[in-house]
């Protein structure tokens, strides 16, 4: 029976992905406390909860693509094939964690825009009514 | 070879599960007791009522999927079908997230204007 390098390659990407997926979240929910203080109005508590959730949802939906986009149908002989089919996987999989990373900045810039105008509009309301 | 597989894929959801349920415990607290106006101890009652509902929902799911799975002859095989199985339950596990999210986000939008208008 020939040697297949399926197993290598499986043993190559589950760390990748998974180390990748960490440093990014890592990365992003470390910074995000930032507009969740300013999304909530600096109230500490359920900023540091909401921004928990997210984090969890992320490392969630992320493995969960990481993992279920894994399996490789051909056996792999070559180790020239491995390479390319594990770039293809890694390269493909990195470009999906960024378009996720952006969409979550996304979001997180969109919040932060719509507190500021609920607070803007509180002000003008605040100012209206003495003179009413 | 299954029996393996069936090991390890209770292994890795039972810590998934009970991970990410701890978590959910401990920050859903918050939006609860915002949404039942900061009564405590039924906050408490209804969080962990919800805590065991998902542990129910989660495990049985996942045992309910062993009965779709496939003869593992290689231990190739093994990591494989290990891996697509965890994958499907992580991204349920994720998408009800999801929908909670979304859910507690529409009834304290609701409750907002009910209450300022």
């Amino acid at each position: 029976m020939q040697t297949t390098f399926n197993f290598l390659a499986y043993l190559i990407y589950l760390p990748v992905v998974i180390v990748l997926t960490w440093y990014v979240a890592h990365i992003l929910f470390r910074n995000s406390k930032v507009f969740m203080l300013d999304i909530f109005g600096g109230k500490t508590d359920i900023a540091g909860a909401t921004n928990r959730l997210f984090e969890t949802g992320f490392y969630l939906l992320n493995l969960g693509c990481a993992f279920y986009i894994m399996e490789i149908s051909t056996d792999i002989t070559e180790t020239r094939t491995m390479l390319e089919l594990l770039s293809t996987k890694i390269g493909g999989f990195c470009i999906y964690l960024g378009i996720m990373l952006f969409l979550n900045l996304y979001l997180f810039f969109r919040g932060r825009r719509i507190a500021k105008q609920k607070s803007r509009l509180a002000e003008a309301a605040a100012q209206l009514r003495p003179q009413a | 070879m299954n029996t393996l597989a069936y090991l390890i894929y209770f292994i890795i959801t039972g810590f998934i599960t009970i991970w990410v349920g701890r978590r959910f415990f401990r920050n859903g607290r918050l939006f609860i007791l915002g949404l039942l106006r900061q009564d405590e101890s039924l906050t408490d009652a209804i969080n962990r009522i919800l805590l065991i509902g998902y542990y129910l929902l989660n495990l049985g799911y996942a045992a309910l999927m062993i009965s779709t799975w496939e003869t593992i002859t290689t231990y190739t095989e093994l990591l494989e079908s290990i891996t697509e199985m965890t994958a499907r339950i992580i991204l349920t596990l994720s998408l009800i997230h999801y929908c909670n999210m979304a859910g507690i986000y529409v009834i304290s939008k609701r409750k907002n204007t009910f209450t300022h208008s």
